[in-house]
C-alpha cells in the first residue's frame, strides 16, 4: 500500500510483548493517519469512564502518509490518549525524528497499553523490540534524558520522553523530544508516566513506502527550498512566532495578570524584537523550512527555546517583563515536561486566587523566583500548593471555591492559549468549540475578525470562518502530519499538500477530499466526548466566565468597556453546531454520523448517550 | 499633523525602524501613509488606527498611533 506502511505496532508494557498489526487501505483512505488514526483507535479500544491515568488508557503516537519524507515541515507526529485533564479524547504534536524513524522501521502508528512494573525504556529497532530499564534517568529531566539516550544510541535516533512532570502525572505534562519540541498538551506526558514509560526510542533503516519515490524526492527538496526562500524574503523567521506579542498588545489581545488585562506598557521588554536581539542558536522541528524556535540564554545561563505561547503565558500573563527569567521558567517547564500553556495559565490563576482572597497564599504576579519554586512543587508534586496545582486550573478552582472557578483561564478542563479573547467572540469560539479543550492550533481567527468583519460581530460568518480553518489546521494537517506554519505565515499553498499525498500514494486527490475527512475526524471525537460525558450540555463549549463580566472589561484602550455577551456568544455557537449539522448539544446528528460514514460508531455511541 | 506609527515583525527589519512619529499632511490616508512608509503593496497586512482594523481609504488623525502589521495567523 504506497503512501502507508500498512501497520501498527502494538506494545504491551505489562507483558512486555509487542506484535504488528496490518490496517486495510479502507481505513488508511477512511482516516489517513495521525489524529485520525489516532481518533478512530481509540474510540474503538477505550472503554468509556476509564482512568486516563490507569493501565487502560492507551498512548497512540501516529504519524501520517507524508510524514517523515523530506518535504516542508513533514517532522512531525501525533501524540494521543484519553486526556488526564480534560477526561476526554487528548492530543498533541511535536517535532521529532521519531516520525521518520517510526515508519522506517515499517508503521504508521504505535499503541503503547498496560503498565511497566519498574520504569522503562521502550526501544524500536526496524523489527526488533525491546523493553529496557530506565531506572537511571527516572527523577531526572528531559534534557538529562535525552542526552544519556544520545549516549547509547546516538544522536540521530528519534526519542520521545518524559520528565519529572509525567513522572509525576502532573495533568498537563507533556511529552518531550528534541531541545525545545514539546507536544501533547492534555496530559499525554502524565498518560506515559502512568505507564512508568519514561521514554520511546527509534530508529529505523527501512524504506517508506511510496508511488513515486523519485517524484516525491524531487518536489520535496525543491520545495523545501522553496519555502526558506520564502521565509527568507518575508522575514518572518526573525521574530518568528513572537512578532505577534507586540501586535495583540497593540489590539487588546494580550494576556496579562491572568487574563484581567489586555495591554501593558513594558510588554515590549519581551516581545519580538527583544527575543531576535537575545537570539543564541535557531532550532526547528526535522525537515522544518523556517524554525520557529528563537534560543537565548536565561538567567541561569542555560539554552531556553522560546515562541509566543510561552513568552505570552510565563511573561506578560504573570507580570513578568524579563526575558531571561521568563526563558527559565520555559527551560523548567521543558525540562520537567510541563505544558508552558498550561504552566503558565495555572500559574497566573493561582497569583489571582490569591490576590483575591480566594486562598491563602505568598504570592503575587512578577514575583518570578517565587513562580519558579511553585512550579517546581508542582513537576514534583510537593506540599499542598505543588499537589493542588498539578492537577489543573479547573480542578484547582474547584477545590478553593470561592468563585475562583470564573476565572480559571479554561475549556473543557484545558487552559487556554495567549490570546486574551475578552472582547474578540470569533475567537472565543475558537476555543469554545476545540475538540481537545481551549487550543488556537484548530482555529485563529483574530485577524479575519478584526479586518474582514468587526470584533462587534457575532454572525454567523465568523462560525463558517473557525470551521474552514479547523478542516485545515484541526484536520488536514493532523492526520497527513505535517507542520501547518509554511501555509499559514507563509502563504505556501494549501494545493501543494494533496500533491505531496498523490506523489506518495499514488492516488489523485485533490483537497476537496479533504474535507469531509477533517468533519469526519471531528465527528468521531465528539463521540468519544459524548461517551465520556452522555450528560453533555453546549455549556461545555463555552470561553471562560470572566470574559463575560462586566467587572472585568478594560478601563481604557481600544476595548474599553466591552466584554463577550452570553446571548450572543450562545447565537454565535447555534451557527456553529448548525453549519456543523450538530444539534443543541453540539454533538453530531444521526444523519451528520450518516453522512460522514459513522453509522457503526453511533450505534456504538448509542448505548452510552443519546443521539438526535 | 503628528501621528505615531509602529511597525510589527518582520517589517521592522525590512524598514529599518520600530516605532516613530512621523509628520504628515491633513486628509493622508492609511494608503498614503503605507506608501510613504514604504511598505510593499504585494505584502498581505492589517493595519490599525488606535487599535481597530483601518480600510486603506481611511484618513488619519492628529495623534493617531497607526500599527502595521503583517499577517499572523496564530502560529
Amino acid at each position: 500500500m504506497n503512501g502507508w506502511t500498512g501497520q501498527i505496532l502494538r506494545v504491551n508494557l505489562t507483558t512486555k510483548t509487542s506484535k504488528i498489526e496490518t490496517f486495510s487501505e479502507e481505513f488508511a483512505h477512511k482516516w489517513i493517519g495521525g489524529r485520525g488514526f489516532a481518533a478512530k483507535i481509540l474510540y474503538d479500544e477505550l472503554k468509556p469512564g476509564i482512568d486516563p491515568l490507569g493501565p487502560d488508557n492507551k498512548l497512540i503516537v501516529a504519524v501520517g502518509p507524508i510524514a517523515g519524507i523530506p518535504a516542508p515541515n513533514t517532522g512531525k507526529t501525533v501524540v494521543a490518549a484519553k486526556s488526564p485533564i480534560t477526561g476526554g479524547y487528548g492530543d498533541g504534536n511535536l517535532g521529532t525524528r521519531i516520525t521518520e524513524h517510526l515508519r522506517r522501521c515499517g508503521y504508521d502508528a504505535l499503541i503503547v497499553e498496560g503498565r511497566a512494573d519498574r520504569p522503562t525504556m521502550l526501544y524500536i529497532e526496524d523489527d526488533r523490540v525491546e523493553f529496557l530499564p530506565a531506572d537511571e534517568v527516572w527523577g531526572k529531566g528531559t534534557y538529562a534524558t535525552n542526552d544519556w539516550i544520545y549516549a547509547k544510541y546516538g544522536k540521530g535516533v528519534g526519542v520521545l520522553n518524559i520528565g519529572q512532570g509525567g513522572e509525576n502525572m502532573v495533568r498537563y505534562a507533556v511529552v518531550r523530544s528534541l531541545q525545545g519540541r514539546a507536544g501533547g498538551r492534555p496530559g499525554m506526558g502524565a498518560v506515559m508516566g502512568s505507564k512508568r514509560l519514561k521514554a520511546i526510542v527509534a530508529k529505523g533503516t527501512k524504506p517508506i513506502p511510496q508511488a513515486d519515490p523519485a517524484g516525491m524526492k524531487k518536489l520535496g527538496h525543491d520545495d523545501l527550498k522553496k519555502v526558506h526562500e520564502i521565509d527568507k524574503q518575508s522575514g518572518w523567521s526573525i521574530q518568528g512566532t513572537t512578532g505577534v506579542l507586540a501586535w495583540c498588545n497593540e489590539v487588546a489581545a494580550l494576556p496579562v495578570r491572568n487574563f484581567r488585562k489586555t495591554h501593558h506598557p513594558d510588554a515590549w521588554k519581551v516581545d519580538g524584537e527583544r527575543l531576535n536581539n537575545a537570539r543564541i542558536a535557531t532550532y526547528g522541528c526535522p525537515n522544518c523550512t523556517m524554525r520557529c524556535g528563537i534560543t537565548i540564554h536565561d538567567d541561569a545561563g542555560r539554552e531556553s527555546e522560546l515562541d509566543y505561547e510561552n513568552i505570552g503565558l510565563l511573561g506578560p500573563n504573570l507580570e513578568i517583563f524579563d526575558l531571561p527569567q521568563v526563558g527559565a521558567l520555559n527551560y523548567m517547564c521543558d525540562d520537567y515536561g510541563i505544558d508552558t500553556m498550561s504552566g503558565g495559565c495555572v500559574l497566573s490563576f493561582y497569583a489571582d486566587a490569591v490576590d483575591h482572597g480566594a486562598v491563602a497564599g505568598d504570592i503575587k504576579f512578577g514575583e518570578a523566583e517565587k513562580f519558579k519554586k511553585i512550579l517546581t512543587a508542582i513537576a514534583l508534586r510537593q506540599g499542598e500548593v505543588g499537589n493542588l496545582l498539578a492537577e489543573g486550573s479547573l480542578r484547582a478552582a474547584r477545590k478553593i471555591g470561592q468563585g475562583s472557578e470564573a476565572y480559571a483561564m479554561q475549556v473543557k478542563g484545558l487552559e487556554v492559549a495567549a490570546y486574551n479573547c475578552k472582547f474578540i467572540p470569533g475567537m472565543a469560539l475558537a476555543f469554545g468549540v476545540s475538540p481537545i479543550g481551549a487550543h488556537h492550533k484548530e482555529s485563529w481567527v483574530i485577524t479575519f475578525e478584526l479586518k474582514q468583519t468587526s470584533r462587534e460581530s457575532y454572525g454567523p460568518e465568523k462560525a463558517q470562518k473557525v470551521i474552514d480553518l479547523q478542516r485545515i489546521r484541526g484536520g488536514l494537517f493532523e492526520y497527513i502530519v505535517a507542520c501547518r506554519f509554511p501555509w499559514i505565515e507563509l502563504g505556501w499553498g494549501l494545493e501543494n499538500y494533496p500533491k505531496y499525498f498523490n506523489a506518495v500514494s499514488g492516488l489523485n486527490w485533490t483537497l476537496d477530499d479533504f474535507w469531509t475527512i477533517s468533519d469526519r475526524v471531528y465527528a468521531m471525537i465528539k463521540l468519544f466526548w459524548l461517551r465520556e460525558y452522555p450528560r453533555t450540555d453546549r455549556k461545555l463549549d463555552y470561553p471562560p466566565a470572566v470574559w463575560f463580566d462586566p467587572a472585568n472589561v478594560d478601563t481604557e484602550g481600544p476595548i474599553a468597556g466591552r466584554h463577550l455577551e452570553y446571548d450572543k456568544y450562545d447565537g454565535l455557537l447555534q451557527h456553529y453546531y448548525d453549519i456543523r449539522g450538530y444539534d443543541r448539544r453540539g454533538i453530531p446528528t444521526r444523519a451528520t454520523l450518516e453522512r460522514l460514514g459513522l453509522v457503526a460508531e453511533a450505534k456504538a455511541a448509542e448505548k452510552f448517550g443519546s443521539l438526535t | 499633523m503628528k501621528i505615531t506609527v509602529k511597525l510589527i515583525g518582520p517589517f521592522v527589519n525590512q524598514l529599518g525602524f520600530s516605532e516613530k512619529e512621523m509628520e504628515v499632511v491633513p486628509s493622508s490616508t492609511v494608503e498614503g501613509l503605507l506608501a510613504l512608509v514604504g511598505i510593499d503593496k504585494a505584502r498581505p497586512r492589517i493595519v490599525t488606527r488606535n487599535g481597530r482594523a483601518v480600510a486603506p481609504g481611511e484618513e488619519v488623525r492628529e495623534g493617531d498611533r497607526i500599527v502595521i502589521s503583517p499577517l499572523y495567523s496564530g502560529g
